[in-house]
């Protein structure tokens, strides 16, 4: 176990190294050392100011991403399940779009915040009210509630941006967050994203030993002492949290909420507790590759990392459908 | 915990009565057998006597104090409940659900390896539920149920999977285990609920047909018709298994 868990941080610092030298102009190791003892020339500061953060940034999103994938997998005993394609960040997105758009004469930060979760939260209940709370789900069943409720929830944050939009600065804000985008944030940005990552690993971990008795089914979970209808609105209550900070910090980014569990389970089997910190961990990794991807790509422009994610993560939750279908 | 009982249990689901009027006291120590044709309500009894499934009306109490004032935890770790049907969602290893019962227990932590040692899974510990046979899965989940000992032991039909060896086997180590227990099963096993239990319980349609010691179950009316069966009993010699009728 800890070898794999070497093994995985070596992957992330290996991911952590490949986003840092990607950009526009890519940097060679040595000059990234050299930003970092700080040197003071114009691509040093540069790559110091601007692309470090927003490595780092990318990184916590992603782990976020990767706890909120594993979380709601756990609560939705589906590994097909993922907060992207179940509308959680759907939801979350349309607070966001609420916060950035209706002045609301209240301070922006935690308006906004609060909005993302209670979206992220309504979103996931209504999927679950759909899909069926009690007994597991069905795979079809879940997948088709999560997509009604998402194509909704997109068609209103439309409805929504067009008819709120008259600053078109704002519009411009919500539609690349749309697209999934990491911005570099500031020192306070970074360390308030650093703290939900901290956090939210703590509340993962705390939910662990639940989730793998939840994962026995709703009856043989309760006869190992769990009430399973309590347990999972804690756990929706904790997985909507996660997604709306992932989602605050870095738009909507498909498919890493699923694939990074996925690997992770993989890798180093099926309990919760070794799983969170693992899931984390590649999720992170994910991010900052792609996010170095969507940078280096098209030179002088920048892609949306959503379309990275879609474009690579599409076609692996496209296999494991089939493979799930087959059986 | 010496004793369960239910009072005036009733259960429905739509316009069909699942449970009518049923009212029973079970003490430890004691193996007990609830039978019944398909459909007679057992393990709708069996999941309001472990507390999974609430009456529609009446109650159930476990050592004195009513089943809704226990918490999930306290329960977990008085009950031993073995559901009838057990699909994971994950690919768990036989050690890891095995694990996951013992967790269960409030007070120090009994050995994994042990439990898989005295319920013959120990070579199975680091396989997966996928790779399991039927009677390793009944196996591991029965090792798991009485992993932290509880005090009552509840299974719906915990041999259904098992071969005939394991199906006695199974039985003998629950005989076993009721001598400081009070163990409640669902059985389909006639010739086997007659011989290893202390007591009988004969559901039909919802209903307590008997309720009887195994000698007197036999000569019950009842208890052929129940079962829509014309019965022939033949006592078995002792240095043999099983009778097994031919022809």
């Amino acid at each position: 176990m800890k070898t794999r868990f070497a093994m995985m941080a070596a992957l992330l610092a290996a991911a952590l190294l490949f986003a840092a030298m990607a950009g526009h102009d890519w940097a060679s190791p040595r000059r990234l050392l050299q930003a970092l003892s700080g040197a003071a020339d114009m691509e040093s500061r540069l790559l110091l100011v601007w692309r470090l953060p927003r490595v780092v940034a990318s990184a916590l999103v992603g782990a976020l991403l990767g706890l909120g994938g594993a979380i709601f997998q756990g609560v939705f005993r589906n590994p097909l399940a993922e907060p992207y394609l179940l509308g959680a960040s759907g939801g979350a997105a349309i607070g966001a779009t609420i916060a950035l758009l209706v002045p609301l004469g209240l301070p922006g930060g935690p308006v906004l915040a609060a909005l993302s979760f209670a979206g992220a939260w309504g979103a996931t209940w209504l999927v679950l009210a759909v899909s069926g709370l009690h007994g597991r789900p069905d795979t079809a069943g879940l997948l088709l509630a999560g997509v009604a409720v998402a194509a909704m929830l997109g068609a209103l944050r439309s409805f929504l941006m067009l008819a709120l939009s008259d600053d078109t600065v704002n519009l411009q804000v919500v539609l690349s967050w749309t697209l999934g985008g990491i911005q570099t944030p500031d020192v306070i940005g970074l360390l308030l994203l650093a703290a939900f990552v901290g956090a939210g690993l703590a509340l993962a971990l705390w939910l662990a030993h639940g989730l793998d008795l939840l994962g026995l089914g709703d009856e043989q979970a309760f006869a190992f002492g769990l009430d399973p209808a309590r347990f999972a609105r804690r756990a929706v209550l904790v997985g909507a949290a996660i997604v709306a900070a992932a989602v605050a910090f870095g738009g909507l980014v498909a498919f890493v909420g699923l694939i990074a569990p996925h690997l992770a389970r993989w890798w180093i089997g099926p309990r919760h507790r070794a799983l969170m910190p693992s899931s984390a961990l590649i999720g992170a990794a994910l991010v900052a590759v792609c996010d170095g991807i969507a940078r280096a790509v098209l030179p002088p422009a920048e892609i949306p990392l959503g379309l990275v994610t879609a474009l690579i993560g599409g076609p692996f939750f496209l296999l494991l459908l089939a493979r799930r279908l087959k059986t | 915990m010496t004793r369960i009982e239910c009072r005036d249990l009733g259960a429905r689901a739509g316009g069909a009565i699942l449970l009518d009027d049923v009212s029973l006291v079970f003490e430890a120590p004691a193996l007990i057998g609830i039978l019944g044709p398909n459909g007679a309500g057992k393990s709708t009894l069996l999941r309001c006597l472990a507390g999974y499934r609430r009456p529609d009306r009446g109650e159930v109490r476990w050592a004195g104090r009513p089943l809704s004032s226990w918490t999930a935890a306290e329960r977990g770790a008085a009950c031993g409940y073995c559901p009838q049907q057990f699909e994971p969602a994950w690919d768990y290893s036989v050690a890891e659900i095995v694990a996951l019962g013992h967790d269960r227990s409030p007070a120090g932590t009994p050995i994994v390896d042990r439990t898989l040692q005295e319920y013959g899974v120990e070579a199975l510990s680091k396989r997966r539920w996928s790779q399991l046979s039927g009677g390793e899965r009944a196996r591991t989940m029965l090792a798991a149920t009485l992993a932290t000992k509880p005090p009552l032991v509840l299974a719906d039909e915990p041999g259904a999977a098992l071969d005939m060896h394991h199906r006695l086997a199974l039985l003998q180590r629950l005989k076993i285990y009721s001598g400081s227990a009070l163990v409640i099963l669902v059985m389909h096993d006639l010739d086997l609920a007659l011989r290893f239990c202390d007591r009988l319980v004969l559901l039909d349609h919802g209903k307590v047909a008997a309720d009887k010691t195994p000698a007197a179950m036999v000569d019950e009316p009842g208890f052929a018709a129940a079962f829509r069966l014309r019965l022939q009993t033949e006592p078995r010699r002792a240095d043999f298994d099983w009778v097994i009728g031919i022809g």
